[in-house]
């Protein structure tokens, strides 16, 4: 907590206690003010915006949601928070009651992270029928549902494909044509997955390198240790391994190591995190990108305030991907 | 613990009835000062709209419970039905009403599974369901592919809220065949059985009642219903999601327990478990209003159930 009065976590942290203590005898005073009608909204009120999470319990959506609320906490005139997530990733039944119950709590504008990109966009038809304007973050909904419905909902996210190139290409300059490589795939089915595998293929092909393998080792350090070792074993010339995440790019080093090829086998992976970061100032990993995790939903968050000043129309934006070197470690 | 009473009566206590109704108002009337949106009738609706799938649940599964079993597999079972209505729409094109129709069959046939080998073979019934919680799942996502399917407002008719009245025909269904479960408890002769093979398998006997036939029955009506459930998502919905149903096993079990039905048996209303899932709705609607952290969400509600079942005993030792 933020040691701040109207921080609405904490302020609904004590709501509830005070539930559970008695239906209510102790409690705050305060429930925030109600901003008018959803329908025809009084520009002047402060907008309130629902942000709905999938497992917060994911170190990665977690930090989403932390950052959301710090970005709050800075700008405490300009709108009011309202934070909820589900308690398993797959639970879309609770994820769409949560919309619902959004909607008549009278939030203005919805940021959500759908749980499932098909299963979401009915519940989500229903909050725009009222008026409420929707944003979507991290998992992009099904476009073709989304066509059926005739809703437009903008999506705000980073280009996996483009930022994946980036690390690609500054690791394809550094290789002679007709080098082997080999890619490590997160799970196949996921949309992210595909996205950076093929920002990595074309990073490879326009280099003309020589993709050997391209395998899936489901985003986790230990399978892509395993996958990894195979593929060197297999491939004594194999000159880069490009990783879909960096718990992957971890496990390929470490199999890069076993088999004795370390600064003979180059490595990048994706998402910045600290691990990675270390080896790479090490000079063990070349590079990673960064999708700015902690500000995904921020950007969700300043969509919707835009949309509801009608300043922008319903048209996806792109969220910023950096490559990250040595150079732009401290 | 004492158990309901010998005469093979269902115990339908109007006391405890009252007791969840007061913690109820108390709830609501906590939420709506915490948060004045909470009364808007948009709310209320809300929660009656979202619980139909909840509440059929909890109907089956106190049938199961008054006979002394228990069923792991609903929210399995609502996964499969989904997948297969899912799949009927879908990939067959088959017209609705069947499409519901096989939803029904799959979650009977799987109720009646659940019931034959448990009460055939002796084994527990968490075991055998436990099984079926499993493999379910495992045939939701073979059907589906483990694709969620879009099926557009075919079956919107379930789901949206009938003018004027603001609750969805799903919510009166579910009301329908929460007062015909009590129906079945209070007025007929299989209500009676339940009970009596509930509280002990010997006086059934001596009553001239077959304790496997009775629990048979009670596991397929409970399989039923899951399928019924599984449609009441899908309409929701408007999609065929073949995770639908995860973990909802345990709300409907904290739904019949916190109205006050017994987990050996023998003890437990509809009515009672219906309240109950009035008691979890409010609940989560309320704390999500208000913006409860997610940790606070989860204290708050395993407070609840375990207060209530306090309360509960607490009660009844004291008559």
């Amino acid at each position: 907590m933020h040691g701040n009065r109207n921080n609405p976590s904490r302020r609904a942290t004590l709501g509830a206690l005070a539930v559970l203590a008695s239906g209510a005898t102790v409690g705050l005073t305060g429930c925030g003010s109600q901003s008018g009608s959803v329908a025809k909204r009084d520009k002047s009120a402060k907008p309130k915006i629902a942000l709905v999470m999938k497992s917060l319990a994911n170190e990665f959506f977690g930090t989403m949601a932390e950052g959301a609320k710090k970005h709050q906490a800075a700008n405490p005139g300009k709108y009011e928070l309202i934070v909820n997530g589900i308690p398993d990733e797959r639970d879309v039944t609770r994820q769409s009651a949560l919309v619902a119950e959004m909607v008549a709590q009278g939030v203005d504008a919805i940021v959500i992270a759908p749980a499932d990109s098909k299963a979401l966009a009915t519940p989500l038809k229903r909050a725009a029928e009222k008026g409420v304007r929707i944003v979507n973050i991290d998992n992009k909904l099904d476009e073709e549902v989304l066509e059926k419905l005739k809703l437009k909902i903008p999506f705000v996210g980073p280009n996996n494909q483009a930022g994946a190139q980036k690390v690609g290409e500054y690791l394809a300059d550094k290789l002679s044509p007709g080098s082997e490589v080999a890619i490590l795939e997160g799970v196949v089915t996921s949309f992210n997955s595909q996205q950076r595998r093929d920002g990595f293929g074309k990073a490879i092909f326009q280099s003309r390198l020589k993709l050997v393998k391209s395998q899936s080792a489901q985003w986790e350090t230990g399978p892509a240790n395993q996958v990894a070792a195979s593929i060197l074993a297999a491939n004594p010339d194999l000159k880069a391994i490009f990783c879909c995440n960096d718990n992957m790019a971890l496990g390929a080093l470490a199999a890069v190591k076993a088999a004795g090829k370390t600064g003979k086998v180059q490595i990048v992976g994706f998402d910045n995190i600290s691990a990675v970061q270390a080896a790479i100032k090490a000079g063990e990993i070349l590079a990673t990108a960064d999708q700015h995790g902690d500000q995904l939903a921020v950007f969700g968050i300043e969509t919707a305030l835009a949309l509801l000043d009608d300043k922008i129309g319903e048209n996806d934006k792109e969220t910023p991907v950096d490559l990250i070197t040595r150079e732009k470690l401290p | 613990m004492s158990r309901g009473g010998g005469d093979g009566r269902p115990q339908f206590s109007t006391g405890q009835l009252g007791g969840l109704l007061v913690v109820l108002a108390l709830m609501v009337a906590g939420f709506g000062w915490l948060q004045p949106r909470f009364f808007s009738t948009a709310t209320l609706a809300l929660v009656g709209n979202q619980i139909p799938d909840l509440a059929v649940l909890a109907c089956g599964m106190t049938l199961v419970m008054v006979a002394g079993g228990i069923d792991l597999s609903v929210g399995s079972v609502v996964g499969l039905s989904t997948a297969v209505l899912g799949h009927c729409l879908g990939e067959w094109n088959w017209p609705v009403w069947t499409g519901c129709l096989a939803a029904l069959v799959t979650g009977a046939g799987c109720g009646l599974l659940n019931g034959t080998v448990s009460v055939l073979a002796g084994i527990p019934s968490f075991i055998v369901t436990l099984g079926m919680l499993e493999a379910a799942r495992g045939g939701a996502y073979l059907i589906s592919g483990s694709q969620t399917r879009y099926l557009g407002d075919g079956l919107e008719g379930l789901s949206a809220p009938i003018a004027g009245l603001n609750l969805s025909p799903s919510a009166l269904l579910a009301g329908l065949v929460v007062l015909a479960g009590q129906g079945l408890q209070s007025f007929t002769a299989l209500g009676r059985r339940l009970v009596a093979v509930g509280e002990n398998d010997q006086a059934a006997w001596r009553m001239g009642v077959d304790p496997k036939a009775v629990r048979i029955i009670a596991f397929a009506l409970c399989g039923v219903l899951a399928g019924l459930a599984g449609m009441f998502q899908t309409a929701r919905l408007g999609s065929a999601d073949p995770n639908a149903g995860i973990g909802m096993e345990l709300g409907a079990i904290a739904a019949v327990v916190i109205g006050g039905a017994s987990p050996s048996g023998g003890r437990g209303s509809v009515l009672g478990s219906f309240l109950g899932v009035l008691v979890i709705a409010v609940l989560q609607t309320g704390l999500a209003q208000i913006g409860a952290a997610d940790p606070v969400k989860r204290l708050v509600t395993g407070g609840v159930i375990v207060l209530a079942v306090l309360a509960d005993a607490w009660r009844r030792k004291a008559r």
